[in-house]
């Protein structure tokens, strides 16, 4: 008879495989012990990790995806300096899917590390189980001379939602690199201040399309009173990408001085661009803009066709 | 009836050299969704997987789980 | 491996789930958490690490009702407008009511949802009509997500099985039949409770290129959840309203405009032309799609030729990492690019698959099926543009009422005389000397379904479709051929392929009215809401033929306005608009 039921072997048996002379041999090991997703694996893919053979390390920095916790992260950080790329990169992949907040004593170490791949690996791995000591070297990493280091570093303190880190997400904000800058200014989300209010309303006219689309979108969340004038100008930007986020985010805003400019984009070949005004002369709601909505009630895009009924009906029939 | 003996050409191929079925390996052959791969014994001894079965929906586990890099898919002849 | 074995070995388990892909461990995990004392046992024809739809992973969730972001009332206002108001809407609201805490509980295996900057969830769009779309950055760890799962939960997984026919008793489900596709050894389970994951049909029809497993849907699930279903006596609804898809052409892998759509990405006709505007599939953007490809302005294409590079780049990396990734390979052996011209376009063969249509095993909000104790969830059952969430949903519904139900029965008695009927009916092909292969069949039922029963669809294909079923039934089950194992599985399939292209036949005739735009566009009959505002509920009737009932639409319980009703219709742009 075939076996019909799948294991749940020993874990000491399965990692006698890995004593094989033959690399292949302990490959099989490395993936019964992932295959088994039990914790007493750890130890035995810790030492796998440092295996002669780059094939078997490699296996085993992608076992590790598994499990999770300090003896994971330690394993994994350790793999970040192996002279095998592909050692490396599945470390690091594999450090950004651990969800244990204590894997993060690990990690924090090497976020003082001199080496850029360690570095950027370990702020992608440590952004996710936010450990608020994570700060100060993550804006330190923002003057970093790579430009991954300051990506990595601008993840971490966004996700950390922290008042005192805006000096440095707003100085990130006006980065050489435009990657940068756009990240900084999405991060920036969390705040209501004044200053992450400045700082993404400036950002509507920086030279970079998808940076001025970064900061319309994020005014959604941050913005105020004093965003209102910038996101009308924005409403005229060359890209309609820009437009649309910044139609948008007039409506979150409640901006109903804004409401006369946005209708007669009604008009406007886009479709994409047409279904939000439509939507957010909804939420505006003011009577005047009627006229731009009422020739399309009948459209015939569905989604413009729905947003027209639904905006009309919230304006009234007066 | 007899039936035919017709030649298809396969959209699954491994890297002999780097499969490492002689160790037990049967990764590509259990992730296959549709159960098309076999482990073969070459003429010198050793071992390597192969595909048996033209029934290929080129979905690519064999080839992203292979923990050598033994395996690569490409579209099947009839698609391309 | 693969020689015909003689056994047959019997097992009892509280809980038997049937397919291991998307709603089968969903449903073992719920089941084993609610009742830790449960033998639950996971069985798969695949090896359930890849098993399913979702075998290589999904780019992202198209139907997420997070708060904030959409109502379970929008949802379900959406849900039923866009299948001609034939909709159960329990079901539908209960999944939007329940699938964000399904979405949290994935994120906790390790499955990504994308996340803004500040780590909140990043659901694209943002306004009153609701927003759905929750991309899936890393979508390729699902099934290993899920498979750790499984382990650490210690779930009971029979992998390399197919469940051939469901055996019932006292008036319930009693347990399956399953035989080994390595070795044709027979297992018999016994069950007080079996939930089907099985997935689409997929295997129906024939794609243009020619090639069986070409298809759109994973070719494994070729059917057998509805073939079982049926031959066990439960309620199947609406089979006649098929999935049709857009799709790259030859690739036959989902174009995804409604990836590219946000982005500014659309569907063209030759012209460069947008035709058809709309994010979300429905049987009436079908038949526009169809109506473009019959006209002097086809083929019909995927344009993103205009956008921006960053923007082509995004699209690029998003469609293909995940899903389908051999797609790139495709795009690049044609020596097409995105930035350089528009990609062509088709609609795929006809499938049953309630994740983006509405067709399937009839279930309610509990995923119970007509037969007590049977469950069904996913592509499979008939709970509308389900898509991939709505299988974890549903099946999570499907886990936690067969752990409750196991409490009040026993496992009930069925005729042994079953189980050898069944094993004479399986090994049948291997007992003859020489015949026709499985393939053959294969190919002649799919190449029939493609023939007569393709919409538009006439009255006259379709019953010459059935007088050829049934020769084509007649060879299989006195001529079919198999040599091996696996050659064995293969004429199992073929079989479910030929029942279900039976029952799509038998409910394409039986609603004369048109439905659902092109999924079941009956040249001869108009829409009639007056006889056919109604669920068809197909079962197998005394002779053994398909039988036939209607059933009301359950009275709703969120209410559509008079002007709301139109939402999915008139999607042709009225003049052409040229590409900005």
């Amino acid at each position: 008879m075939t076996a019909l039921f799948e294991e749940f072997s020993d874990i000491d048996e399965l990692a006698e495989g890995l004593e094989d002379d033959a690399p292949g041999g302990r490959i099989m090991a490395v993936i019964d012990l992932a295959d088994s997703a039990d914790p007493a694996a750890i130890p035995y893919l810790a030492k796998a990790i440092t295996d002669e053979d780059a094939g078997v390390r490699k296996q085993a920095a992608q076992a590790l995806t598994d499990f999770d916790g300090p003896a994971t992260a330690a394993a994994l950080v350790g793999a970040l300096g192996d002279g095998d790329a592909a050692v490396r990169e599945a470390a690091a992949i594999s450090l950004t899917e651990l969800k244990d907040p204590a894997a993060g004593d690990a990690i924090l170490p090497a976020l003082s590390s001199g080496d850029e791949f360690t570095l950027t690996s370990a702020l992608a791995g440590i952004k996710e189980l936010r450990r608020s000591e994570a700060m100060t070297p993550a804006s330190a990493a923002l003057t970093h001379m790579a430009s991954s280091v300051r990506i990595a570093a601008v993840g971490v303190i966004g996700w950390l939602q922290d008042e005192t880190a805006l000096d440095a997400l707003i100085q990130a904000a006006s980065d050489a690199e435009a990657q940068v800058r756009r990240a900084a200014l999405l991060a920036l989300g969390f705040s209501q201040s004044e200053a992450a209010n400045a700082a993404l309303s400036a950002g509507l006219g920086d030279s970079d399309w998808q940076v001025r689309e970064a900061a319309a979108e994020t005014l959604a969340k941050s913005g105020g009173p004093g965003s209102v004038a910038p996101l009308i100008t924005a409403l005229a930007d060359d890209y309609w990408q820009v437009r649309l986020k910044a139609v948008r985010s007039l409506g979150k805003l409640g901006a109903r001085e804004a409401a006369m400019q946005i209708g007669p984009m009604m008009e406007l070949p886009i479709p994409n661009l047409r279904k939000e005004c439509a939507a957010v002369l909804g939420e505006l709601a003011v009577p005047e803009t009627r006229q731009f909505l009422d020739p399309f009630s009948d459209d015939s895009d569905p989604d413009v066709r729905k947003n027209v009924r639904w905006a009309l009906d919230r304006i009234g029939a007066d | 009836m007899p039936l035919a003996h017709t030649a298809t050409s396969v959209p699954v191929t491994i890297d002999d050299e780097k499969c490492i079925a002689d160790k037990g390996c049967t990764v590509c052959v259990d992730v296959c969704p549709l159960d098309v791969l076999r482990i073969a014994d070459l003429a010198d001894g050793s071992k390597t997987a192969y595909m048996k079965y033209d029934e290929c929906w080129y979905c690519q586990p064999c080839e992203a789980d292979c923990p050598t890099g033994a395996v690569t898919v490409t579209i099947p002849y009839l698609l391309k | 491996m693969d020689e015909i074995l003689d056994g047959l070995t019997q097992i009892d388990c509280d809980i038997l789930i049937i397919g291991g892909g998307t709603a089968g461990p969903m449903a073992a995990l719920k089941a084993k958490r609610k009742n830790p004392n449960a033998n639950v046992v996971l069985l798969d024809k695949a090896h359930v690490k890849r098993s399913g739809a979702i075998s290589m992973g999904m780019d992202g969730l198209n139907n997420t009702v997070i708060p904030g972001f959409a109502t379970p009332e929008q949802y379900t206002k959406e849900i039923t407008i866009a299948n001609d108001g034939i909709c159960d809407q329990a079901a539908v609201y209960r999944y939007a009511q329940e699938c964000y805490g399904i979405i949290q509980e994935l994120d906790s295996f390790g499955i990504r949802f994308q996340k803004d900057q500040n780590g909140e969830y990043d659901v694209k769009k943002v306004h009153h009509i609701g927003t759905y779309v929750l991309p899936m950055p890393n979508g390729d760890t699902v099934k290993k997500a899920l498979y750790r799962q499984l382990r650490k939960a210690r779930i009971n997984v029979i992998n390399r099985y197919m469940a051939t026919r469901l055996l019932t008793g006292e008036g319930r489900i009693a347990g399956a039949i399953c035989v080994n596709t390595r070795s044709a050894e027979f297992l018999v389970v016994r069950a007080k409770a079996v939930i089907m994951g099985l997935g689409a049909a997929g295997r129906l029809g024939l794609p243009t290129s020619g090639y069986l497993y070409g298809t759109y849907e994973n070719p494994t699930n070729s059917g057998e959840g509805y073939s079982m279903a049926y031959h066990a006596g439960a309620g199947l609804a609406n089979l006649e309203c098929y999935q049709i898809n857009p799709l790259i052409k030859d690739y036959n892998g989902p174009a995804c405009a409604y990836v590219a759509g946000p982005m500014g990405g659309f569907t063209s006709n030759a012209q460069g032309e947008r035709f058809i505007e709309c994010d979300y599939w429905s049987g009436q953007m079908m038949q526009e799609f169809y109506d473009e490809l019959q006209s002097g302005k086809g083929p019909v294409f995927l344009k993103l030729n205009h956008l921006a590079e960053e923007t082509v780049s995004e699209i690029e990396r998003v469609l293909h990492i995940v899903e389908r990734p051999t797609r790139g390979h495709f795009h690049s052996g044609r020596g097409t690019d995105y930035r350089k011209q528009m990609i062509e376009m088709h609609i795929s063969e006809i499938g049953f698959c309630s994740g983006h249509s509405a067709s399937g095993v009839f279930v309610d909000e509990h995923a119970r099926t007509t037969i007590p104790g049977l469950y069904a969830a996913g592509d499979m059952a008939n709970v509308p543009h389900n898509y991939m969430l709505g299988a974890f949903t549903h099946g999570a519904f499907a886990g936690e009422d067969a752990a409750d139900f196991i409490g009040e029965v026993d496992f009930a008695s069925f005729d042994q005389g079953e189980v050898e009927a069944e094993r004479a009916r399986v090994l049948a092909p291997t007992k003859r000397d020489d015949g026709i292969p499985p393939n053959q069949i294969e190919y002649k039922t799919r190449r029939l379904v493609n023939d007569y029963l393709q919409p538009p669809k006439v009255t006259a294909k379709m019953e010459l479709a059935q007088k050829r079923f049934a020769e084509t039934r007649e060879a299989m089950e006195t001529q079919m051929y198999v040599r091996d194992a696996h050659e064995l599985m293969r004429s199992l399939e073929a079989a479910s392929i030929l029942d279900c292209a039976d029952m799509a036949a038998a409910a394409s005739i039986y609603r004369t009215e048109s439905r659902w735009g092109l999924y079941h566009n009956r040249v001869e009959y108009e829409r009639d809401d007056e006889n056919w505002f109604c669920h068809t509920i197909l079962t197998k009737g005394a002779d053994g033929a398909p039988a036939h009932e209607k059933r009301d639409v359950a009275p709703y319980m969120v209410e559509i306005a008079e002007d709301e009703k139109d939402a999915y219709y008139k999607q042709r742009v009225g003049k052409s608009v040229a590409a900005e």
